[in-house]
């Protein structure tokens, strides 16, 4: 009589989870290194019995049996200690004895992670590794057609504009009235996109805040980086780096009473204001900030009590609309700096993005429209939500550009576009694919955070603990036994690397197709995928 | 131009009309193979004149170009070859030049010396952009000379890699750049002399150096050569001051060595910080460093820190038994050497270790032992229940001045004035049978307890409760007195009331408690063939009471399937008894039993054994009863705050609890009369999972005695003092301290453990748990 079941549904075999510890007892020193560092208790030491029996050859003696023991690395089979797959286990280990493995099937504990009836919630990206944009060449080479350029030696300036842009006629004749002009910045077209202080740890953030500032004032680059709605450090606000910040303001509006006070402080105005309306990972779903990430700090920059549960709702409350949303929310928005900041929303991918950038169009206060793609990452959402919903962001942008092209405005109100660019590493191609189909500028997260602070994740579900405030590299996490491991001078400086090599490589795409003052926005005709299918939907050329 | 030669003659154009560039080289290679080594060409843009002339031999060659040169003069040019443009230069003069001199007396366009190789080019004036470009030097001919009088276009010396350029600055087309736009980008290789301001150029690939006495012997020498063959020797002079002129050079590869940008550390503290404030974007907001730490961490920087959680959870024996004896702490007392104390320690806890725990107990202690959950088998608490017999009279405290009166001497009522003696308070058992013990004594065959043993006990519970008044049946009178005389009454008088069904012929069947009692005693003959309707456990002991009294053939019939088990059946089964079911009971005639459905079980005597009824006639009013049960608290105090109830009056149970049950309501009662803390707080069971079964071995079947017992107890969740943990700890980080109350303790070096939980992993008894640290949250 035992009042432990033996087996349990949701009793799991080492050959049901996806990731197998493979470890080597000839190898091992039992530090406690790994066991120290796994994020999620996957492992532990084990106490394992060896036994062994002796018969010797012609039965000349009696056979002999002994146990001894020895101990090990034992994994945890049970669906809350499953292994991630992050390998801070190999990292540490000083013997090169311990490595996570892939399972060599499709995993059981998927059936598993629902234990209490709660779907699957977690941080990183789609389990989808094949890339559209990937996929996209760059068909045109000019060579002596245009004029041949050199990526390495020629002087390029691959800049972009986010602002409303009046036709010539219309800008020359409110400049000979001196009336309004909307506000417009020639920016960087590789934006990082919005990741919110809170979402990402304190160290995390200050890094790639200071690569930026290090990226425009050491080396001339006017790189952008959009905040995500967690407000913005009082510091920050009221100093000139400001003006490389893109503002974002969400449906939970935190931080905003505390930007709103730093206004009449502020030495700059802000590049520009993102209404976030929704997120490419988690299309229709809000976010929420569990409370034991809202230390004492994040409290102090959302504006908000300690230790409780932030919850930013999947919509803006009282606007019921997107043409009332936008009207409103790009109204107040413009007003709070005297109209002299672009206001522009963000959605995720879907197919009614033409409809929102219809009414952009007739909008003279509208600055441009963000749309993030179904592969763009997340700090937490549903499984399902990550995996199966979203529009690709390749023929949403395409729609909604050559719907501009239709109405002749593709030059007047900038795309930009997101989204699992750079999710296979191809980030120069990736961007420059989505700005030859239309986009002004392109943002990036994931990207920046494997590029900058060595994020583990992968599209095939290593690590993902985004949501949980475990991040083994420091990266998501408020705790700063975790985040202290995050250097942020090493940060920026993977920053300015990152955008010094996209800028080659950008340069390199670039160049062949005779393009060195101007960004190919729109310029299809040096696209073409060997897919017929996808060529005649995008509108580009089919190549074999 | 030496107009005294002859030259011979070549004209691009033909009756006023111009050759194509095709028949102008036909002619000047024709004229070469001939023998002219002296040609002069009237061009007419022509493209490569000059170029290719092998067919000299190597003779020297003489070519004047006059009128409108077309681009590339002099490409391919060889070493023998000496071409002088008239006036100016179309583009590429000298291109892939492989030895050629060349001189132009005007300016050239652009491109001039792309990719030349060997060879000379003086340029009497400005040149255009892209000149000297991709240049070599091969290490098998001289390096390339480009002099330029004046000044040259943008992109100048792009990819050069080799051959030396000269830019004198001279009347130059910007007054304020000689250089031109970006020059010198790719350059990898050659020297650059030129004299006059400059805007700047790609330091990423070129520097200025200093001119060493040899460069200015070389270049003096030189531009006196350069200015004769221009025709300009007067301006030697101006172009003699040393110090107006500038030498540029390639990095050398190892000088490259990627961009030397602005360090980040640098950059935080002389920018960032320098507006942000100190301590950067958040440094108002935190207190605490935010700087770089290891990702393996001590003292407050730790994730998750081990803690000593010895005794701090029951191990599944005690958790489960009844009575509530701590099994794992007598089996330590046995490792230690301590026979007496272990054997000692079980009479805090019980009156009948020896019976029950020896004997009549089930054991529900061996069936939660962890060893179970690892198919070791449980360590055999049954021996030492055996060897508790032994146990003597434990001290009697001095008295508290508390009385009590129990009624009823059965385990239940025996065991609450145990605990009550023992704990100092008078207790006075009542009971109507003629000895104590109840059930135990009178109704267990003695094939289950051998009857010293139970006598023995009863001896130790004489000794221990001195008041004792047996043959008493009290009345409802007779309680309401005992408790106005006693601070409380205790009812203990178990099921006494046999159940019987209503069936004809009912009045033939015995029942078990009247069978069993009788048996005992040995006044009954069962006959040969012997009908038990029920076929629980009371049945079994009838079977197998039955059968040592005669009876031959024992069949125990039920309604369902028998809930017999344990002991009990198992004596039952070895006395050969059969079960039956499902059989209904008709009727009991003389030849048997008749079932339901007619069929007759012959029988000789037929015992009814399906339970036993408390007796509650005697309660008064004002305890209140359920079901045929006495109604009582988690503290078994009845309804009537000056009584307790406790045993088979409140829920029928095994003799394990009604022990506990006196045990318990008895702590009840000293905590009312003493004001005492409770002698054993309620403490929640360990995990199993938290123990190493690993450590023993899984090929033992049985245990010898009480030491090899002992030796094989997991001591869940109370420390055996094996030292393991500081064996396994991979930083030293535990130690072992002597207290001075406790024996020891093991504590972890904070400012050294890892939080790597290697002692949670190892330690055998799961005392050790390893928790999230919230030093610094």
């Amino acid at each position: 009589m035992f009042s432990d079941p033996a087996v349990a549904p949701f009793s799991l075999s080492l050959k049901d989870l996806p990731w197998w510890i493979d470890w080597d007892n000839s190898k091992c020193t039992l530090c406690g290194k790994c066991t120290a560092v796994c994020p999620v208790h996957a492992i532990e030491l084990g106490v394992f019995r060896r036994r062994k029996v002796q018969t010797p050859l012609n039965f000349s003696a009696q056979p002999s049996q002994e146990t001894s023991l020895y101990y090990g690395i034992r994994q945890k089979t049970d669906p809350a200690s499953a292994c991630i797959g992050c390998a801070m286990c190999s990292m540490v280990c000083p013997n090169d004895a311990i490595i996570p493995r892939r399972s060599d099937e499709a995993d059981k504990l998927r059936y598993h992670v629902d234990q209490g009836g709660s779907p699957r919630n977690r941080g990183g990206r789609r389990n989808v590794s094949e890339s559209l944009l990937d996929r996209i060449k760059f068909i045109r080479i000019s060579m002596l057609t245009d004029p041949a350029l050199d990526a390495g030696r020629h002087e390029f300036e691959l800049k972009t504009l986010l602002g409303r842009v009046l036709p010539p006629e219309e800008n020359f004749r409110r400049m000979k009235e001196r009336e309004w002009i909307p506000p417009i910045r020639e920016i960087y077209p590789l934006i990082i996109g919005s990741m919110s202080f809170g979402a990402l740890s304190p160290n995390m953030w200050e890094g790639l805040q200071l690569g930026v500032a290090y990226l425009n004032e050491e080396l001339k680059m006017p790189v952008r980086i959009c905040t995500g709605e967690g407000g913005c450090p009082p510091r920050l606000l009221r100093s000139r780096f400001l003006k490389y910040v893109i503002l974002q303001i969400a449906s939970g509006y935190f931080g905003w009473d505390e930007i709103i006070h730093a206004i009449p402080h502020m030495k700059e105005d802000p590049c520009a204001v993102e209404i976030k309306y929704g997120q490419g990972a988690k299309p229709g779903d809000g976010g929420l900030l569990m409370w034991y990430k809202v230390n004492k700090l994040i409290s102090a920059i959302r504006g908000v009590p300690m230790g409780v549960s932030l919850p930013s709702p999947p919509t803006h409350q009282t606007k019921y609309s997107i043409e009332e949303s936008v009207a409103k929310m790009i109204q107040s928005m413009s007003m709070a700096w005297g109209f002299r900041v672009p206001v522009y929303p963000k959605i995720s991918g879907t197919s009614t993005a033409a409809a929102v950038l219809n009414n952009l169009s007739r909008n003279p206060y509208a600055s441009g429209l963000s749309i993030d793609g179904e592969d763009g990452g997340t700090g937490a959402a549903y499984n399902v939500s990550m995996n199966h919903m979203g529009h690709p962001i390749a023929s949403n942008l395409r729609d909604c550009y050559l719907n501009l092209v239709k109405i002749g405005r593709q030059n007047e109100i900038p795309l930009f576009a997101g989204g699992g660019i750079g999710k296979n590493g191809n980030l120069a191609a990736n961007a420059a694919a989505l700005i030859m189909l239309g986009a002004s500028g392109v943002q990036i997260g994931k990207y920046i955070m494997q590029a900058a602070a060595g994020c583990v994740g992968s599209e095939s579900d290593r690590c993902n603990i985004c949501n949980i405030g475990r991040c083994p590299k420091g990266i998501t996490s408020q705790d700063p036994r975790l985040y202290r491991r995050l250097d942020v001078d090493l940060v920026a400086r993977r920053v300015v690397d990152v955008y010094l090599s996209f800028d080659t490589e950008l340069k390199k795409i670039v160049a062949p197709l005779g393009r060195s003052t101007t960004l190919p926005i729109g310029m299809s005709d040096a696209l073409g995928i060997n897919d017929p299918a996808v060529a005649e939907r995008l509108d580009i050329k089919y190549v074999v | 131009m030496d107009n005294n030669e002859e030259y011979f003659v070549i004209s691009g154009k033909i009756n006023g009309k111009r050759i194509e560039s095709r028949i102008l080289e036909e002619k000047l290679q024709k004229a070469v193979e001939s023998g002219h080594r002296r040609i002069k060409v009237n061009a007419f843009g022509q493209h490569g004149i000059g170029g290719r002339l092998w067919r000299a031999g190597g003779e020297p060659v003489e070519i004047v170009v006059e009128g409108h040169s077309g681009q590339r003069v002099g490409s391919m040019g060889f070493p023998n070859t000496v071409i002088e443009l008239t006036g100016p230069a179309s583009d590429d003069v000298g291109w892939l030049n492989s030895g050629a001199e060349i001189v132009i007396h005007g300016h050239a366009s652009n491109g001039v010396a792309n990719a030349m190789a060997q060879g000379k080019i003086y340029v009497s004036g400005n040149i255009g952009s892209r000149g000297m470009t991709m240049t070599k030097r091969n290490p098998r001919f001289d390096p390339p000379e480009l002099w330029v009088l004046g000044s040259v276009g943008d992109y100048f010396g792009e990819f050069m890699a080799g051959g030396v350029a000269v830019i004198c600055g001279v009347a130059p087309q910007d007054r304020d750049d000689i250089l031109g736009y970006r020059p010198f980008v790719g350059m990898v290789g050659g020297s650059v002399f030129f004299r006059g301001p400059y805007k700047g150029f790609s330091r990423a690939d070129s520097k200025i150096v200093d001119i060493t006495d040899s460069d200015w012997n070389w270049l003096t020498s030189n531009l006196e050569i350069f200015t004769r063959k221009i025709g300009k020797p007067e301006l030697l002079e101006t172009l003699s001051d040393r110090s107006e002129w500038r030498l540029i050079k390639a990095l050398t590869p190892l000088e490259r060595g990627g961009k030397t940008n602005r360090a980040m550390s640098d950059f935080r503290k002389a920018v960032w910080e320098k507006d942000l404030g100190t301590g950067g974007l958040i440094g108002d907001l935190v207190d605490f460093d935010r700087g770089l730490i290891p990702v393996i961490t001590t003292g407050d920087l730790r994730r998750y820190k081990p803690v000593w959680e010895n005794r701090k959870y029951d191990p599944p024996c005690a958790a489960t038994c009844p009575t509530g004896i701590p099994v794992h702490r007598r089996w330590r007392l046995i490792r230690e050497g301590k026979v007496d104390e272990a054997v000692a320690l079980a009479l805090e806890y019980t009156p009948f270790p020896a019976s029950v725990c020896g004997y009549l107990c089930p054991n529900l202690c061996m069936q939660s032992c962890t060893r179970e959950s690892a198919m070791l088998p449980a360590v055999d608490v049954t021996l030492l229940g055996k060897e508790s017999i032994k146990a003597g009279i434990p001290e009697i405290p001095k008295p508290l001045g508390g009385r009590v009166a129990v009624i009823g001497g059965g385990p239940a009522g025996v065991s609450t004035a145990w605990q009550l003696r023992i704990m100092g308070h008078e207790a006075v058992i009542y009971d109507m049978a003629e000895t104590l013990g109840g059930k135990l004594a009178s109704a267990i065959p003695e094939d289950r307890i051998p009857p010293e043993v139970l006598s023995a006990e009863l001896e130790r519970v004489k000794a221990v409760i001195p008041n004792v008044g047996l043959e008493k049946r009290l009345s409802r009178e007779d309680v309401e007195k005992l408790k106005s005389e006693f601070d409380y009454v205790v009812l203990a008088t178990g099921a006494q009331k046999p159940r019987v069904l209503d069936f004809p012929g009912k009045e033939r069947m015995i029942t078990s408690l009247d069978f069993l009692r009788r048996a005992k005693k040995g006044n009954i003959k069962p006959g040969e063939r012997m009908v038990i309707i029920g076929a629980g456990n009371v049945g079994c002991d009838v079977a197998a009471a039955g059968k040592r009294l005669g009876a031959e053939s024992l069949l125990l019939i039920d309604v369902q399937e028998p809930a017999s088990f344990g002991k009990e059946r198992k004596h039952a089964e070895d006395a050969g008894a059969e079960f039956r079911w499902p059989c209904f009971t008709r009727e009991i005639t003389e030849q048997g039993v008749v079932l339901s459905t007619g069929e007759l079980i012959p029988a000789d005597m037929v015992v009814i054994a399906i339970g036993d009824a408390p007796d509650l006639d005697f309660l008064p009013d004002s305890v209140a009863t359920d079901a045929g049960y006495v109604l009582v608290d988690e503290n078994f105090r009845t309804s009537d705050e000056k009584v307790f109830a406790v045993g088979d009056m409140v829920r029928p149970g095994l003799l394990t609890d009604s022990i506990g049950s006196g045990r318990g309501a008895a702590q009840t009662v000293h905590k009312l009369l003493a004001g005492g803390a409770e002698c054993n707080g309620e403490r929640d069971m360990i995990d199993r999972n938290r123990v190493k079964t690993e450590y023993f071995d899984p090929r033992l079947a049985a245990f010898d005695d009480i030491q090899d017992a002992a030796s094989q107890c997991a001591s869940c969740g109370d420390c055996r003092d094996c030292g393991i943990c500081i064996e396994i700890c991979p930083r030293s980080a535990i130690s072992r301290t002597p207290l001075s109350g406790e024996p020891y303790e093991y504590v972890v070096h904070e400012d050294r453990c890892i939080g790597c939980g290697f002692c949670v992993g190892a330690c055998p008894c799961g005392v050790w748990n390893l928790i999230e640290n919230f030093g610094l949250m």
